[in-house]
């Protein structure tokens, strides 16, 4: 698999996105003005607590606006590239017996995966607020904005979707086995996780915090890496801790996953709902 | 047509083999009250399923090869088993000369799968945006991809529904559209698993043709599974028939019927009350002035019971088709004992 391939393959799933986002423009935009007005409403209400309070738990409102914009970033870039087609929700292929649909393609599995789900003219939205968002955030906080702040920034949302999706495929690994029971556990996986997130973990007692950055990484989906962007890592830890913890959980979703996998060849499934494959 | 192979029945090299495969299946068995309930729990029963039993076969390049049984003989596990999708239990599986779950990417550039309840179209899209992803996927040149589309479209009269959603076809419009789309990289193996199930009279004899066709003239290795036996015999030139896991039968139709006889059933459709006889039939039942019999044609002649039949007045319909598949591989276990 070469570059020049990969490129080809995100091309094509663009064409194919703006191809169906342009069958029913209408509707399409629509969906998108309704989603650009959820995604500022999804991050109000915390930011209104913030104002209200001058700030949650130490973290100075605006600060508390950049962590929101942060976090609609990271759920802006998953769902640009893992929401559809259920790429990132990968326990729902497989319990719905259509992983096998990517078994008669002569594509490795895990470029499959990186590329079925980009949808840059329909799933854009969530990002551009995110960005939009950001800028205010940092404009309001004075930070100077270097290109290795920037960098930092896109360094650190690639990490928190590679705990995302590594959330996803350690619980989606339980699909190979429970194909019924399971198929909806990505889902719970990353939106359980993923509601705690937008809320700051500053000023909650270390016993709270703890766990929140460790056994359910909800700290570690934006308030620990926003955080660390403004130079101030919380409970004195390093920097670097989202990205261990992203590498740890990767392998052991990476083992599972295969084992799982391997299960599924050699059990096969019985289960299979016809509702065009990628469902 | 598409990628040109030697054509006729047999080549010399071989497509698939499969040597002593065996596939084994656990089936967790549930009761619904009681101290079932608990034992659910605790201690579920299991069934062990063998699905393929030794099975062993080989199948030349350039063949067209009819894989039959009833419901539930393994056949789509044969196919699963062929494309990579499942690890036989034992035994060693070939195709083009590539272990299948080993070299999946090579082999899916080779072959073409079409398993008739599932479809590889995109749902939510026109079919040609299928075949163009198809292009881009499988790395179909330009040349190779518009002249076997121009060839599917002809044949399979394709072009009216080319700007469709496929969630809009009809069952036999969404076979004709897949089977399309199997072929635009020009397999060398063709493995089709029930692709006339479901579809209507006109539909199935237009996917048979089709499927002659391409054997016949490009060359192509087609491997067809069904559990209808009058679809079979139209189709290949040659029969493997699988009854229990084991393989019951390989070789020439004309050979089973060598075994077998042309077990056929025979319905006539006729006023109630009348005893109605035919030489060398067996009347398994009697309904709603349809009698339905057993009659092994080989022993007599269709010509002779037509003419016994002609000879009784107020005979409305007469219907012959093909004994059950269940049936005729319950006569090759007698023939053997």
């Amino acid at each position: 698999m070469t570059f020049k391939r990969l490129m080809r393959l995100y091309a094509l799933y663009a064409k194919m996105d703006f191809a169906w986002l342009l069958r029913d423009a209408w509707f399409a935009v629509l969906a998108i003005v309704s989603e650009w007005i959820s995604n500022i409403a999804a991050i109000t209400g915390v930011f209104l607590l913030a104002w209200r309070f001058d700030g949650i738990g130490g973290m100075d409102k605006f600060e508390v606006l950049l962590m929101l914009a942060y976090y609609t970033v990271v759920t802006g870039v998953f769902q640009l590239f893992f929401a559809s087609n259920n790429t990132g929700h990968i326990s729902r292929r497989i319990g719905h017996g259509q992983f096998e649909h990517m078994l008669v393609q002569p594509v490795p599995l895990a470029v499959q995966l990186l590329t079925e789900g980009f949808i840059p003219f329909s799933g854009s939205s969530k990002l551009i607020s995110g960005v939009v968002i950001m800028c205010i955030a940092v404009a309001k906080l004075g930070l100077p904005v270097t290109w290795w702040w920037v960098l930092s920034v896109a360094g650190n949302v690639a990490v928190t979707i590679a705990i995302i999706l590594g959330q996803s495929y350690l619980y989606s690994s339980l699909a190979f086995y429970a194909p019924v029971q399971a198929e909806e556990i990505s889902t719970y996986a990353i939106d359980n996780v993923g509601y705690i997130s937008s809320f700051p973990l500053s000023g909650m007692p270390v016993y709270m915090q703890l766990p929140l950055i460790t056994v359910i990484p909800s700290g570690l989906l934006a308030w620990f890496p926003t955080l660390a962007l403004l130079g101030k890592p919380p409970l004195g830890l390093p920097g670097a801790l989202p990205l261990l913890f992203a590498v740890v959980l990767a392998a052991l979703a990476s083992i599972l996953f295969r084992k799982g996998f391997r299960y599924y060849v050699q059990k096969g499934t019985n289960r299979y709902l016809a509702w065009g494959h990628r469902r | 047509m598409f990628k040109k192979g030697p054509t006729g029945t047999s080549h010399g090299g071989t497509a698939v083999s499969a040597e002593g495969v065996t596939k084994i299946f656990t089936q967790w068995q549930r009761e619904n009250a009681g101290k079932g309930v608990l034992k659910n729990l605790l201690k579920p029963d299991k069934k062990i399923i063998t699905a393929l039993d030794h099975v062993s076969f080989s199948i030349d390049i350039g063949e067209f090869v009819a894989y039959a049984g009833p419901n539930g003989a393994g056949k789509s596990t044969t196919m699963k088993i062929l494309c990579g999708m499942l690890l036989p239990t034992e035994g060693e599986i070939t195709v083009l000369g590539m272990q299948p779950h080993i070299s999946r990417i090579p082999l899916m550039n080779r072959i073409g799968v079409l398993f008739g309840n599932r479809t590889e179209l995109w749902w939510d899209h026109p079919v040609s945006q299928s075949f163009e992803w198809k292009r881009v996927v499988w790395d179909i040149p330009d040349d190779v991809y518009r002249k076997n589309l121009d060839i599917v479209t002809e044949l399979l009269d394709i072009g009216p529904l080319l700007k469709t959603f496929a969630r809009e076809l009809s069952l036999g419009q969404r076979m004709r559209a897949d089977l399309a789309m199997l072929l635009l990289h020009s397999p060398e193996l063709v493995l089709l698993d029930e692709p006339t199930l479901g579809l209507d009279v006109v539909a199935k004899r237009q996917m048979i043709e089709f499927l002659k066709k391409l054997n016949r003239e490009s060359g192509v290795t087609i491997v067809v599974t069904s559990h209808d036996m009058d679809d079979l015999e139209e189709m290949a030139q040659r029969i493997l028939m699988i009854g229990g896991g084991r393989l019951a039968y390989d070789g020439s139709f004309e050979g089973l019927r060598g075994v077998t006889g042309n077990l056929s059933r025979l319905s006539v459709t006729m006023p109630d009350g009348i005893a109605l006889e035919i030489p060398g039939g067996r009347l398994l039942s009697t309904r709603n002035g349809v009698y339905e019999f057993e009659i092994d044609l080989a022993k007599h002649p269709v010509r002779e019971v037509l003419y016994r039949i002609s000879q009784i007045p107020d005979v409305k319909d007469v219907e012959i088709r093909k004994a059950p598949i269940e049936q005729v591989i319950a006569e090759l276990y007698k023939a053997w004992k």
